[in-house]
């Protein structure tokens, strides 16, 4: 996974498919994928539709290609950007998620993200999750579900039995807190 | 590149993705014209970007690479800008449709080059309804739009009554940019004169719509004043 975020391969796939490569395309699909189905999957639950916005994901970038900026992070990283958008999109025009639909504990940092792991991760994660690191259990849990699961504020409300607006100024603290810990 | 705390914020939930579907779709409608908003939003994309790491790779069910490829293939071919609106749509709707619309016919009109706005409305729903509502148990208004006549029906639920002030219907879409007034909803909560028939059937079927809180007789500049007090999408009713 993280291999994938290294490889410089995909700014060169990238480029190509700017210049409409098709071979260059379906190369970059392949290696690609899974990484965003598994984006798109957790925040959509239902798998037909992750497919369906999984395939319109690929047609934007297919059509986007051109606007990369190297300087402006990975390719893998905005490839998600726009995966992870269209996924919300998608989620919020539907029916709120159900709750039963999102798992009962949920602590990413420990399921997700093992700081032990031998898996190789980039030093902006290891930045990020030092941050991330900083903000009380319950909050950084909002915060990881919400980028995660795409949780609604309503749904992080009932699931944390706290009002929405309380919710909203936990997320806006978090976030603020994030920024200031990240520029330092 | 600076913006308003307020706005610094809304970029923030934006890229996180907790902003309410009346909220997400404003501020990627303003994101299109406002490079500060855009910026701030890119910004917070990647701060939190490095996380999409740590997100374990899960293999699609099946091979989409063929269905991607023929998509592609269609954008190519299709020379009416409406042609990519309708069949974008079409496939929307389909996941929300009971009974599946026949994408065969839309694969052959493709391969035709016939007419093929007229040739898919015949096979699209018609008729849509949305719920207007400030959370999921408290629907105000109940919204019908009838695709063919461009006919749009506000009735109410449980709207509250306003004293001096008048309800609002907007119609927000990102092609739109800002939101667009549908007309006041009288006391009779209707609309006499729904300004429906200036939009695409894409944008009318895609859009959020809202409603405000107005002085009485409606928006004085054509914006909204405030923040919507009632939000829903439309979705098809099956006809």
């Amino acid at each position: 996974m993280s291999t994938i975020t290294q490889t410089p391969d995909l700014v060169d796939l990238l480029t190509r498919v700017a210049t409409r490569d098709r071979a260059a395309f379906e190369t970059l699909y392949k290696l690609t994928q899974a990484k965003l189905f598994g984006i798109i999957a957790r925040i959509l639950v239902r798998r037909d539709i992750a497919g369906e916005v999984l395939q319109e994901v690929y047609v934007r970038i297919w059509e986007k290609a051109s606007d990369y900026q190297r300087g402006k992070g990975s390719p893998i990283a905005w490839m998600a950007t726009i995966a992870r958008n269209r996924a919300l999109d998608e989620v919020r025009r539907a029916k709120p998620v159900a709750l039963e639909d999102m798992p009962d504990s949920f602590e990413p940092a420990a399921e997700e993200v093992d700081p032990l792991g031998s898996r190789e991760r980039s030093e902006q994660l290891v930045a990020l999750m030092k941050c991330l690191g900083q903000l009380e259990a319950e909050k950084r849990q909002i915060v990881l579900l919400a980028y995660y699961r795409g949780a609604s504020r309503e749904a992080l409300a009932q699931r944390f039995s706290r009002p929405v607006p309380t919710i909203k100024t936990w997320l806006h603290r978090s976030l603020l807190q994030l920024k200031d810990c990240l520029s330092s | 590149m600076s913006v308003s705390p307020e706005d610094e914020m809304s970029a923030a939930e934006f890229a996180l993705g907790t902003l309410d579907d009346g909220e997400r779709a404003a501020i990627a409608a303003r994101r299109q014209r406002e490079a500060d908003l855009d910026g701030a939003i890119a910004a917070w994309e990647q701060r939190l970007a490095p996380l999409v790491e740590s997100i374990p790779e899960l293999t699609p069910p099946q091979d989409y690479l063929p269905a991607i490829l023929s998509r592609l293939d269609g954008r190519l071919r299709g020379t009416d800008d409406g042609a990519s609106n309708v069949a974008d749509l079409t496939r929307r709707l389909s996941r929300w449709r009971v009974g599946a619309i026949a994408a065969s016919g839309l694969a052959a009109a493709l391969a035709l080059g016939i007419g093929l706005r007229e040739t898919n409305r015949a096979q699209m729903p018609h008729e849509f309804v949305a719920v207007l509502q400030k959370s999921a148990d408290a629907p105000a208004f109940m919204v019908t739009v009838n695709l063919d006549t461009r006919d749009l029906i506000v009735r109410p639920v449980a709207a509250p009554a306003q004293t001096g002030k008048s309800y609002e219907l907007w119609i927000i879409n990102d092609k739109l940019g800002a939101p667009r007034s549908l007309g006041v909803i009288d006391q009779a909560h209707t609309i006499a004169n729904p300004k429906l028939a200036a939009y695409d059937p894409a944008v009318v079927t895609d859009a959020t719509y809202a409603v405000t809180v107005e002085p009485e007789g409606g928006s004085p500049d054509g914006k909204p004043s405030g923040a919507p007090v009632f939000v829903g999408k439309l979705i098809p009713t099956g006809r």
